[in-house]
């Protein structure tokens, strides 16, 4: 077989084609190194160390490259075994499918071969259960009606079983040796991503015949990764391989979204910079002003090399900025970034823990795709969900049914207890007359037919023989649940669909006789017509057209009918929430349907735009229909107890009754019929303020959002924006799902940009998934593909309240507090070294020894911060849970505000002006020690910094609420750690060390009293300021955070005290 | 009891209190309530800490002499003119402070020394030393460190020992202190304690001699070369030989660099014979042997005669700063206590209505 991948039949572009070897991983044993540390130099914290080090390395600095280098090292040495594992993992997984055994046709043979030495052209034979080894153009099958049944679970989620269609001149060869000898060219557009998009022809060249040319569709190819299903084997020849094939293209990631809280934080790291670039600036040149008397510049006691006597002035200028750079390098940690994504990763284990979400149906937690976005959940100011799958879990079941405006139940109240499959039903309006009976059975019939659903082979699947009359109990199954519903609730008014045999369906009837209709054609459910079709040939001969299909899809093309009735009777069941369904049908004779058959046969056959042709033709057949009634089906409605945008398919009503359930009342405010708007205002009595809602759909906002020629393009989209912005809840129905990540787009990029959050669980939203800041996909019936491509999955949408009003919450007040003390404490740190240089002749001389440096970030100060960005709990959950106001509290980026920031900021210099100028007012001059000797330099910074590491520490104390035995520990324990250390490290003569300034100072410093004594007071000085913000804070502008917590507390009292009183009672009672 | 049939899903978080988030904690509260109290407690506690340190630190005597030799202010100007600019000062030019006391200096009574504009903390100078050198290393008693540049190597190219800026600029003043008991008596020398004036650690730990050849530490220093500014090398510092080397009481305090630039250090003790309660009543003369210029860089040089406490030498900063802080405390406790009450009470009015 010749395979040639055209775009189009005229440009034939001579193809090289790919082996079948996939490769997902990213680094080979030999590019690992320099390949990782590229891209982990190309992050611009990364970077920014890795310079520091090199200019420590090169010029001659004040403190000890390895205070950067270590530390830098640990970061990129993890973050290097972090990736090189996954890498590791991702070669595993490759190489486990490129090695695992195909069966293939070679020479009239059949034969074994490594997955990876499938070439394009090969023919392969894939038997029940197995996974196609690449993509496939199905050839035959060993069901004589050429289908198999795929399972494409792996690729795109969707566990239901699909058929595909082998190709009809192919589908007789069932052995080797006729597949051998099939001579045929494959015709197929370049590799493309998208899933269920393929255009193709074959050529097939029978002996002395002319060739005969077949349109191949996406339902002739069989993908990579899906597997197939309750088929012995199939054939097929293989077109797309290794990376081209549409799984493999569908790899790609996705682009990456960034937290708020990161871009402040990346805002706040550029003034540091310039922080730290003024200070080494002013320093230098300081510096060199203090420098100008030359005995200051080489006293008699401190004279300079000869070679750094002869150096040029501006070089020695550069090198002294850089120098002054690289002693207050440690403003900006290294450690932060650490500390960050370790707080995030491991933080967002209590999602994934967390009972509360955990789904006992499925056995599904809440899953975390990405935990860059975990403090994101608590900034959302938006949340645009889509009604059809998520406020509704999709458990759908068949109400009633309508024909010619008689309304059907389908089961009947016996003795007050409900038998669900007794054949009967009950009549609620008048009986029927002839005629009516007539449509009424037709109407079952075009229920019956004109779907997509599969009978799952009981027989087959699972080896049990059942007898022949318990057909009813047969399993359906769809890709849509309503459609199960609906064949369901059919099956019990009379009518089983019992199987598609050689194009061929099959329906019992009510007299238990077997009917079967030929299935002409399908014109298959897609989301911009809203309707499917189905054309089949009834045994008299006679060929029908059904069309089922969304209200506003079928009464447009409706001429005959009882439409008034209908209508009204699916606008009632709308408003009642139920999803509606019309159902209307068109016989026609042979002649007509030729017609159609050619109409519908060119179209399927074209090469270039395939799918626009086809809609053409499906919205020429489906016109001129006889309305016949519509059905219901109930969604069971889920509580949504939040502020939301409805983005849905829906029609209006149903939208309407949504919005019902989420507020209050609603009434109409004005109509606008030029753009088909309408306004619902929502009065809430309980406060003053009124809540407006806005009600609007996609045709509607189709016009608004398209640009106009006139210029005024942008007005009705602002005017939609503003009228938007002030609705506390809108709601947009009949969206196409281009349409969504419009909206969700729209607001984005809106003036304030506001955070956003969608919310989905079917194909349809995951455009809006990608596009919203936060992406949460529902883990639900209707496949996976949502909840892969979001960021967050949750098996139930009811979940959602959890997950942001308290995790969300949690991780917000959490990485914020991280964020800003991390900048708190090295400022608290660097600035007493930047003062020091005053009182040192700019001599860049550090004030604390290299380990203080070092480890001050690493080690002292690390884990109570990581502990509290873990384990803090400002209020507990179940108060975040009751009240969502709370939210509020953190809602736009609060906790990070440049006022805050500034604040944080000027406690640290505040703090680090007490340490410094306490401790030099404390030693200047005079003696601290019993035994009048006195002290050095390194005992001055070791005193600074043990009041530092102290008073960081405290205030970390103060800002704790959440105090389990691991807070005490981890806090407690590095102020003891860094006790034992210090006696530790200035207790020994260290042999590796070339210097032993640190020998006894601690030691020394401690047994002066005033140290003691200083120290005390210098730690209470620097934190009484925060304390008396926060007092003042609570007690005057208390925020409702701080309300409740002060209620909380009190509440527990009084609870206690009421607990009490009843006790009295019941004791006085008894 | 009915349990359910279907067995737990594989993936069933946990149910402890960790992974629940439900870890039993204390929530302490910043309330007013708690603060208060511990405001004017803290204030109280610092007022009276404070009193205690204030009055201790002012019950230290101290008595200081510039000696530096500002033309005109003494006999000293005249070392100080003679050895201006001038490096290695000439030796011996003496001059002489005297001072006579009323009553008695409490003892113990300590001798320091106090240079100003001296930056022993620039830098290039805390780096320019070996310690490995001075602890007695064979290895690098002969090969110091490159840090020690330019005072690594004579001239000549003999490593210097003790190398290093800061072993180059000993202060080399010296001091001797006489007593006239009655008016127009003799002067008595009044016995200095010169040891214990540096950190024990350093003199018998940190600071070792290079191992004596045949019981002399002249030839453990053989090859290599005195410090330029030394009259003297360094085995010659001290007749006496426990006091000699690297392990000079003077050499180990001057070794621990000042943190400021204006810094005192210890020179003696004064505890022995009849001095031992403090210097009596008299007339006093120090002796001055003025070698160290500091003139050339903007300096002074000071003598101080102190007494220390249990908190030290003279320092009033901290209880200053501890009757300050109370008094502070206690003046924001009665702002907070008059802002609570007023707001308790708009509160209360709150709720009424």
């Amino acid at each position: 077989i010749d395979i040639s991948l055209n775009l189009c039949a005229e440009a034939y572009i001579p193809q090289k084609y790919p082996d079948n070897r996939i490769v997902s991983s990213k680094y080979t044993f030999w590019n690992f190194i320099p390949k990782n540390l590229f891209e982990q130099f190309r992050r611009i914290a990364n970077f920014y160390f890795l310079i520091i080090f090199l200019v420590q390395l090169i010029i001659d600095t004040p403190t000890s490259p390895v205070t950067s280098g270590l530390p830098l090292f640990f970061v990129i040495a993890v973050t290097a075994i972090k990736q090189g594992y996954e890498d590791w993992l991702r070669h595993k997984a490759d190489n486990a499918m490129n090695q695992c055994p195909v069966h293939f046709i070679q020479h009239g043979k059949l034969v074994r071969k490594q997955s990876r030495n499938l070439r394009v052209g090969d023919v392969v034979m894939v038997n029940d259960g197995e996974t196609f080894p690449c993509d496939l153009i199905f050839l035959s099958s060993s069901r004589e009606d050429g289908t198999c049944y795929v399972t494409t679970a792996s690729l795109d989620g969707e566990s239901s079983h699909k058929t595909y269609y082998a190709v009809q001149e192919t589908k007789g060869f069932q052995t080797e040796e006729e597949i051998d000898n099939l001579h045929a060219t494959v015709e197929c557009e370049q590799p493309q991503p998208d899933l269920y998009k393929f255009v193709g022809r074959i050529h097939v060249y029978q002996e002395r015949n002319e060739p005969v040319v077949r349109s191949l569709g996406s339902e002739n190819l069989l993908l990579r990764g899906a597997s197939l299903k309750n088929t012995e084997k199939i054939f097929g020849v293989a077109i797309y391989t290794g990376m081209e094939t549409k799984m493999a293209l569908n790899y790609q990631s996705k682009s990456q979204k960034r937290s708020v809280v990161e871009k402040s934080m990346n805002v706040f790291l550029v003034v540091y910079l310039c922080i730290l670039i003024s200070k080494a600036l002013i320093n230098t040149i300081l510096k060199y002003v203090w420098q100008s008397d030359p005995f200051r510049d080489e006293p008699w006691f401190n004279q300079k090399t000869e070679s750094e006597r002869q150096r040029n002035l501006f070089l020695k200028a550069f090198t002294d900025f850089l120098a002054f750079m690289v002693l207050f390098n440690y403003i900006i940690p290294v450690s932060m970034y650490v500390t960050v994504e370790m707080q995030k990763f491991l933080g967002s284990y209590f999602l994934t823990w967390d009972e509360d979400m955990f789904d006992e149906e499925t056995g599904e937690g809440p899953l975390v795709n990405t935990s860059d976005l975990n403090e994101e959940l608590g900034q959302v100011e938006y949340i645009f969900t889509d009604k059809t799958g998520t406020l509704t879990e999709n458990n759908m079941e068949f109400i009633e049914c309508c024909i010619e405006g008689n309304v059907y139940v389908p089961h009947v109240i016996c003795n007050g207890q409900i038998l669900p499959n007794s054949g009967g039903i009950d009549m609620i309006d008048s009986s029927p007359g002839v005629s009516g009976k007539e449509r009424e059975e037709l109407f079952f019939r075009a229920l019956c037919l004109c779907h997509t659903v599969q009978v799952k082979d009981d027989v087959l699947v699972d080896g049990q023989k059942k007898s022949p009359d318990s057909s009813r109990s047969c399993i359906y199954i769809s890709s849509s649940p309503d459609e199960v519903a609906l064949v369901e609730g059919i099956q019990r008014l009379g009518f089983t669909y019992l199987r598609l045999k050689d194009n061929h369906m099959e329906i019992l009837n009510r007299d238990n006789d077997i009917e079967r209709y030929e299935l002409l054609d399908t014109l298959s459910f897609d989301s911009v017509r809203r309707r499917m079709s189905v054309i089949v040939k009834s045994a008299s001969g006679d060929i029908y057209l059904f069309c089922k299909g969304a209200d506003s899809a079928i009464f447009p093309r409706v001429s005959e009918g009882k439409i008034d009735q209908v209508r009204s009777r699916v606008e009632r069941n709308a408003v009642e929430g139920l999803r509606t369904l019309c159902v209307a049908y068109k016989k026609c004779t042979q002649e007509e349907y030729d017609e159609i058959h050619e109409l519908l046969h060119s179209a399927k056959v074209a090469l270039q735009e395939r799918e626009k042709k086809l809609a053409e033709a499906y919205d020429q057949i489906e016109t001129n229909l006889i309305l016949l009634g519509a059905t219901a089906v109930e969604d069971r409605l889920q509580k949504a107890g939040i502020k939301v945008w409805v983005l849905t398919g829906d029609k209006m009503e149903t939208a309407t009754t949504l919005f019902k359930l989420l507020k209050t009342s609603l009434r109409v405010l004005s109509k606008d019929e030029d753009l088909a708007f309408i306004f619902y205002v929502s009065c809430r009595l309980s406060n003053d303020l009124q809540d407006f809602g806005l009600i609007i759909d996609g045709a509607a906002l189709s016009l608004i959002m398209k640009p106009r020629q006139t210029g005024s393009s942008g007005n009705y989209r602002e005017l939609f924006l503003e009228i938007c912005r002030n609705c506390s809840a809108v709601l947009c129905c009949r969206m196409a799902p281009l349409q969504k990540a419009q909206i969700v787009k729209l607001i984005k990029l809106s003036k304030e940009h506001p955070i956003t959050l969608a919310i989905g669980d079917g194909a349809n939203d995951v455009s809006m998934i990608l596009e919203a800041h936060v992406g949460i996909g529902i883990i639900g019936k209707e496949g996976r593909q949502a909840a892969r491509n979001s960021d967050y999955a949750i098996p139930k949408f009811k979940h959602l309240k959890k997950m942001i009003l308290v995790h969300g919450h949690f991780y917000y007040i959490r990485i914020s507090e991280l964020v800003q003390y991390f900048f708190y404490k090295n400022v608290c740190f660097i600035f007493p070294q930047f003062l020091y240089q005053f009182f040192c002749g700019f001599s860049q001389q550090p004030l604390y020894d290299t380990a203080y440096l070092t480890l001050y970030n690493i080690s002292f100060t690390s884990l109570p911060i990581l502990m509290y960005s873990l384990m803090e709990q400002h209020v507990t959950s179940d108060m975040l849970k009751r009240d969502p106001s709370l939210y509020r509290d953190i809602a736009k980026n609060a906790l990070l505000r440049w006022r805050v920031f500034l604040y944080w900021t000027f406690l640290g210099v505040f703090d680090a002006l007490v340490f410094f100028f306490g401790a030099y007012l404390m030693l200047e001059n005079t003696t601290v020690t019993i035994n009048g000797q006195v002290f050095g330099n390194w005992t001055f910074g070791t005193l600074v910094f043990t009041v530092l590491v102290f008073t960081v520490t405290l205030k970390l104390a103060l800002d704790t609420h959440y105090w389990t035995w691991i807070n005490h520990f981890v806090i407690w324990g590095s102020l003891i750690f860094y006790i034992i250390f210090s006696l530790l490290w200035g207790g020994i003569i260290w042999p590796f060390l070339s210097y032993q300034r640190m020998y006894f100072v601690f030691i020394q410093m401690l047994s002066s009293g005033p140290a003691w004594l200083g120290i005390i007071l210098l730690i209470i000085v620097s934190l009484l300021p925060d304390i008396l913000k926060k007092v003042l804070c609570r007690q005057l502008w208390p925020t409702a955070t701080e309300r409740t917590q002060t209620k909380h507390q009190c509440l527990s009292v009084e609870q206690s005290t009421i607990f009490m009183l009843s006790q009295t009672s019941s004791s006085l009672s008894f | 009891m009915a349990w359910s049939a279907t067995s737990p899903g594989a993936n069933q978080p946990d149910n402890t209190a960790f992974t629940q988030q439900r870890l039993p904690a204390w929530q302490p509260l910043l309330s007013a309530g708690i603060v208060l109290p511990l405001f004017f407690c803290v204030g109280l506690a610092f007022i009276g800490l404070g009193l205690g340190l204030y009055y201790t630190s002012n019950g230290i005597k101290e008595l200081e002499y510039d000696y530096t030799g500002d033309p005109g202010t003494g006999n000293c100007s005249v070392c100080a003119a003679a050895g201006e600019r001038v490096a290695p000062p000439p030796a011996n030019c003496t001059c002489q402070w005297c001072f006579s006391l009323s009553e008695l200096f409490q003892g113990p009574v300590f001798l320091y020394y106090e240079l100003s504009n001296f930056y022993q903390n620039n830098r290039r100078y805390v780096v320019s030393r070996d310690d490995a050198q001075l602890s007695g290393l064979a290895s690098a008693l002969r090969h110091p460190t490159n840090e020690c540049a330019p005072y690594q190597r004579s001239p000549a190219g003999v490593p210097i020992a003790p190398c290093g800026a800061i072993a180059n600029s000993l202060f080399n003043d010296s001091f001797k202190l006489l007593h006239q008991r009655l008016p127009g008596g003799a002067y008595v020398e009044v016995p200095l304690d010169r040891t214990g004036i540096a950190w024990w650690t350093d003199y018998h730990v940190k600071f070792h001699n290079p191992e004596p050849i045949n019981g002399s530490l002249k030839l453990a220093f053989y090859g290599t070369a005195k410090p330029p500014n030394w009259p003297r090398p360094a085995y010659d510092l001290s007749p006496d030989p426990n006091n000699t080397g690297f392990v000079n009481q003077d050499f180990v305090v001057w070794m621990r660099t000042a943190a400021l630039p204006t810094f005192r250090k210890l020179y003696a003790r004064i505890r022995h014979g009849n001095y031992s309660a403090g210097l009596p009543r008299g007339a006093y003369c120090v002796n001055i042997t003025y070698n160290y210029p500091v003139l050339a860089f903007d300096g002074h040089k000071r003598l101080i005669f102190s007494s220390i406490s249990w908190m030290g030498g003279k320092n009033p900063f901290l209880g200053v700063a501890y009757l300050t802080f109370g008094s502070l405390c206690i003046v924001t406790g009665f702002v907070m206590l008059v802002v609570y009450i007023r707001h308790q009470d708009e509160n209360g009015e709150d709720e009424d209505e």
